[in-house]
């Protein structure tokens, strides 16, 4: 890697940047290359917002669609036949 | 043997458990199994539980190893992950000399109820349409918060291979946010 990573290159460490703390040489990289480039600034960004958006959508309490009547049966009956252990 | 219990549990809890395992498996038909296996586990393990945790919280604990479990086995059933495709995918995104081919552009931000409806609906679409092993190691990094060693082990693959992974997975996803309605004026 050359002293100012390419815009492909940046996406790799950004991304993991997200899951452990980089070497310091690949830290001055990505903050170079950052601060004088838009798109990957933004990208950066974004890829924080995405695990933001996620985290609380789980958290949410939503009412996506639960188990269907007949998954509900099945589970039922595999209970109730469960042999005894 | 008395699965009163079993039977409680399944009402009370069942459609919780349900639409945690969708979320991480993608599968409404792994998410019945993940489900099913749980409340298995729980009547043969419940002179176990000692009541100091909810019976959600309990549960859920069990459901967390039943889901690795099921991921565990479709991981090894497809052949990945560093396959040649996915390259070509990612290189899609980029010109030859490495810069963006398209320049990205900023995400709205947001606010009524309708568009945070929306926005889950396009979260889950873009999630889904992501291939099966990718979209399980996103939500178990994104959505569950492992470590992403942590996921490597459990899943038997090279931490090299996740962060690939991880990184397809990533760049993919904030591509088909912003396709699909993500990108506004303003904030992000």
């Amino acid at each position: 890697m050359k002293w100012i990573p390419t815009c492909k290159e940046t996406t790799v460490l950004a991304s993991r940047a997200m899951d452990q703390r980089l070497p310091f040489s690949d830290r001055m990289a990505l903050r170079l290359h950052l601060a004088i480039c838009e798109n990957c600034a933004r990208f950066n960004r974004q890829l924080q917002e995405m695990r933001r958006l996620f985290r609380e959508e789980a958290a949410a309490d939503d009412h996506a669609a639960g188990l269907t009547a007949e998954a509900r049966k099945r589970i039922a009956t595999k209970l109730q036949n469960k042999p005894d252990t | 043997m008395d699965t009163l219990d079993a039977h409680t549990w399944l009402a009370d809890h069942g459609d919780y458990l349900f639409r945690v395992a969708r979320r991480q498996l993608h599968s409404d038909e792994l998410a019945e199994d993940a489900v099913q296996e749980t409340l298995l586990a729980a009547l043969t393990a419940r002179t176990r539980y000692a009541g100091d945790a909810s019976p959600r919280t309990w549960l859920t604990g069990i459901l967390k190893h039943k889901i690795v479990d099921l991921i565990r086995r479709s991981v090894r059933e497809v052949e990945i992950p560093c396959d040649a495709d996915g390259e070509e995918a990612v290189d899609l995104l980029f010109k030859q000399d490495g810069h963006w081919a398209e320049p990205l552009r900023p995400w709205g931000n947001p606010q009524a109820e309708a568009e945070l409806g929306q926005l889950r609906h396009v979260l889950d679409e873009c999630a889904d349409r992501l291939k099966p092993v990718m979209a399980q190691v996103f939500s178990l990094r994104e959505v569950a918060g492992m470590e992403t060693e942590e996921i490597c082990k459990e899943l038997g693959i090279t931490p090299t291979n996740c962060w690939v992974l991880l990184h397809r997975a990533r760049l993919f996803m904030r591509q088909c946010l912003e396709l699909n309605g993500f990108s506004k004026a303003g904030a992000a």
